[in-house]
């Protein structure tokens, strides 16, 4: 019984959580200086052609009654229609969003990796030189920005040495006959390693720091110290048993870095030319395409909050020390 | 105490004005003058502050703000009482080699109150002849009084000309022919000539090029982004181009003939094809003007609102007959409108009639037309692939045009240089950075031409002080061009002083920059002329004139 009282309440939580992010971003976009009417302003723009579009776009009802079929429309899953591109919005964030998915999840794939593995042996070797030299680096890592670690490895990789290219998902003018098959290409990789390198460089550092700093706790239990006197081999000590239990909070913050990695795709899909939701979202606030920006922003917060649910999920998975009660 | 101080003073200050009757006009207020910031518009920014710098030696306060395009043009479009002054530009198009649309639409008061005419300039001398060369037919007395109106706008000055900009673009001279690039006047080598014309050299058959914008809409009835017009310009045919001289010339019509000054005969080329293989009728020609004036395509209605009736003679001729005589009739509707299938676009457009949406909405999953290039495919924000369509009167060189979408101008760059694209397309970098790059490349070329687009400050001629013509010719004689040229535009640009680019050769009147005179002492000149004073420097209204805009 408790669990299904958990769920509703959860159910709820979330409903609410989405309805305030709603309304803010359809005020946000609104309250903003700028029209869309901007994109249009030309010699032969007339008035009429003016009115019809405030008509088309609806907003030349009053804001609450905007507020309201907006709502409705997205009750029946409906998100309406790009100002700027006259398509509808789920048409074109369903385009987008697989590309921006994979860049995330492959960057953050290999972060994670490295991290938990360079985060682990940082903490066994503790007090070394390698931890003298390898801290300052990480943290200099961490504090690049990401354009400009985009740009270098551009110039380095790509202008320089030639070796992989420098934009877009695929060579000029190439088919593939599925997008399964575009991902699992040779060439699909080429143009994925230099931003997700990018991104995984910029974001390993969490994981890895993480990972340490745990795994040095961990190390100091009574359990960790039982194991030793047991006998067992250094290595069994460290990878078996702390580092299994020292995993747990990365892997949560793992799912929440989901979330925040979809903010700095923006910057690295501009760097990169990548067809993903990051550079569409810039662009629909900039011409104030409220639907579309509304649409994008709103797919980023159901990923964001989908992924804080099953971070919780699997905390509670994972050590049945944490319960919902 | 107090009271008996301030009445004092009062006394005092009136004795002042009485003695100095020239303190009677008010002090002008801080204008403010808009730009877009210097990160997306470094040209414009940094010419604003030229501008700024040489307005404050005059006496005046200026304050330059800096905001976004989107809220920039907010304020100056839909509040048209609540700025000084803005710089603005104009960007060139093929159909803007027919000056109508600038000397009217600009400035006509008839488009004052919703109109492109948002600087709010009433001449009615002016509006006689931009009426009067809507429609002249006869070429050489419409060149009169096109030159005509350019003189009347340097008289009034109801706008600060600064430049018109050099467009630079770059190629590939490995994989392309440099001798098959056409550069069309006041555009430069971008344009549909080149794709049709560039001849390969080698293996490489594939035009690529770069767009730093994403492509919006492939739709015949829309008009979309710019970047967008680059391709339906390739996938559609329509009656007449504008060529690579800035005039039009006949395209999918092999000749058309003046009958009267509103009646226009118009003969189709023989043999035309749809991308489907159906035959191109002079049905299809008309179902296409007709579709623009259909309500379903708001935006094309303009340039087809003049035509009272077409008449379908045979297969391959048909009549125009207008409603009022217009000059430019063959550049802004022969030339503008996208000639397409009635058996595609009759039922779409019948059953949008029955629907809230209008045409522009309307994406066809693969676009036909019957022009040089027919349409592959399209990846979001990615690429667009068209392929040449052999069967064409005018079939390219090339085999695909494929437009690869770079936010990312120094990736562009790079990319020209690694060969992922072979025609730069767009580049808003540094010009100078591009030639050198070609220069340490030695495999690319790089063509800069002067464009028809132009870069100005518009005066908001409903508010004093800038509603005095003498006083705008003073702000504007004020700024040495050839100053905004090499600072702002490092050379990338020519000065100017009328909305007609010296690139259209026929229209352009070249005596209104001869004899424009610039630099500060020329304008303190004309102010003081014109009854301007300077107390304590700053600039007062003449006698008579008060302040009704104090900030």
């Amino acid at each position: 019984m408790p669990h299904l009282k958990a769920a509703i309440s959860r159910t709820l939580q979330l409903a609410l959580v989405l309805w305030a992010v709603v309304t803010i971003l359809f005020l946000m976009f609104r309250l903003m200086p700028g029209n869309p009417m901007a994109a249009y302003i030309d010699p032969t723009f007339t008035l009429e052609q003016q009115q019809a579009l405030m008509a088309q776009f609806g907003l030349d009802k009053p804001l609450w009654e905007q507020y309201f079929i907006y709502i409705g429309n997205l009750l029946q899953g409906e998100l309406g229609q790009s100002f700027r591109y006259r398509e509808p919005v789920a048409t074109r964030i369903w385009a987008l969003l697989p590309n921006t998915l994979i860049l995330t999840f492959s960057s953050l794939i290999l972060a994670y990796t490295f991290g938990i593995l360079a985060g682990a042996y940082l903490a066994w070797k503790r007090g070394g030189v390698v931890e003298n030299a390898a801290i300052p680096l990480v943290l200099t890592t961490r504090a690049m920005p990401e354009f400009w670690l985009g740009m270098v490895l551009l110039a380095i990789f790509s202008f320089n040495l030639g070796w992989f290219p420098a934009g877009g998902t695929r060579p000029a003018g190439a088919s593939y006959d599925s997008l399964w098959a575009l991902y699992t290409s040779r060439e699909f990789l080429s143009y994925l390693a230099l931003p997700a390198l990018t991104l995984a460089i910029y974001s390993q550092g969490l994981p890895l720091l993480l990972m340490r700093s745990n795994m040095l706790d961990v190390m100091k239990e009574d359990f960790v110290t039982m194991a030793r006197i047991k006998g067992l081999s250094n290595w069994t000590v460290v990878v078996r048993h702390a580092a299994r239990n020292a995993l747990l909070p990365v892997m949560t913050s793992f799912a929440i870095a989901v979330g925040y990695q979809l903010q700095g795709n923006v910057v690295v899909e501009s760097v990169f030319s990548w067809p993903g939701l990051g550079r569409e979202l810039v662009n629909a606030v900039s011409a104030s395409d409220y639907p579309l920006a509304q649409g994008a922003f709103l797919m980023i917060a159901v990923v964001v909050i989908l992924m804080n649910l099953i971070a919780d999920l699997l905390y509670a998975l994972l050590d049945p020390r944490i319960s919902h009660a | 105490m107090k009271s008996s101080f301030r009445a004092a003073g009062a006394s005092a200050i009136l004795a002042l004005l009485a003695a100095m009757p020239a303190l009677a006009a008010d002090q002008i207020r801080t204008i403010d003058l808009l730009t877009r910031p210097q990160a997306s518009q470094p040209q414009e920014f940094q010419s604003v502050q030229l501008i700024a710098q040489e307005w404050r030696k005059l006496g005046l306060d200026v304050n330059v703000r800096v905001m976004p395009w989107e809220q920039m043009s907010d304020i100056v479009w839909y509040q048209r009482d609540a700025w000084d002054a803005t710089a603005w530009q104009m960007v060139g198009r093929p159909e803007r080699s027919d000056p109508d649309e600038i000397i009217y639409n600009l400035f006509h008061s008839s488009t004052a109150e919703n109109g492109y005419n948002f600087i709010g300039y009433v001449s009615p001398e002016y509006d006689q002849v931009a009426e009067a060369q809507r429609v002249e037919i006869d070429e050489t007395a419409r060149q009169g009084l096109v030159r005509e109106a350019q003189e009347i706008l340097a008289a009034d000055q109801p706008n600060m000309m600064l430049v018109n900009p050099r467009q630079t673009f770059a190629f590939d001279n490995t994989v392309w022919n440099p001798e098959s690039v056409v550069e069309q006047s006041g555009i430069g080598i971008r344009n549909t000539w080149t794709f049709m014309a560039l001849e390969p050299l080698g293996e490489r058959k594939d035009i690529i090029l770069n767009s730093g914008d994403n492509v919006q809409a492939i739709n015949p009835l829309y008009i979309s982004g710019g970047v967008d017009s680059w391709v339906f310009e390739l996938v559609y045919d329509r009656l007449a181009r504008v060529g690579p001289d800035g005039l039009p010339q006949p395209w999918a019509a092999e000749s058309y003939e003046w009958r009267d000054d509103r009646t226009i005969e118009v003969k189709l080329r023989e043999g035309m094809a749809w991308h489907d293989g159906e035959p191109l009728t002079a049905e299809d020609v008309k179902f296409s003007f007709e579709a623009a004036v259909s309500g379903e395509a708001p935006m094309y209605a303009p340039f087809a609102s003049n035509i009272e009736t077409i008449e379908v003679v045979d297969d391959h001729n048909l009549v125009f007959t207008l409603k009022q005589p217009a000059a430019s009739f063959i550049t802004s509707s022969l030339a503008k409108i996208n000639l397409i299938p009635q058996h595609v676009w009759e039922p779409i457009i019948e059953d949008l009639k029955t629907k809230e949406e209008n045409a522009e909405s309307y994406q066809e999953e693969r676009p036909i037309g019957s022009g040089p290039f027919k349409f592959e495919r399209w990846l979001t924000n990615e690429e667009i692939v068209l392929s040449a369509n052999a069967d064409h009167f005018n079939a390219p060189k090339a085999e695909r045009w494929i437009l690869r979408i770079v936010p990312n101008v120094e990736a562009a760059l790079g990319m020209l240089r690694s060969g992922e694209i072979n025609f730069l397309a767009e580049f808003t970098g540094d010009p100078q950075v591009l030639i050198q790059a070609a220069e340490q490349d030695g495999d690319l070329e790089v063509v800069s031409t002067v464009e028809m687009g132009f870069r100005y400050v518009a005066f908001n001629n409903r508010r004093a002080p800038f509603d005095d013509p003498a006083f705008r010719k003073a702000l504007s004689s004020a700024v040495d061009r050839r100053l905004i040229v090499g600072a702002a535009f490092r050379g990338f640009a020519e000065p100017s002083n009328s909305v007609i680019s010296p690139a259209l050769e026929f229209w352009y009147d070249p005596a209104v920059f001869d004899g424009f005179e610039m630099g500060s002492d020329v304008a303190a000149r004309q102010l003081e002329e014109a009854g301007y004073t300077l107390e304590g420097g700053r600039l007062h209204y003449p006698e008579g004139v008060s302040e009704e805009h104090a900030n």
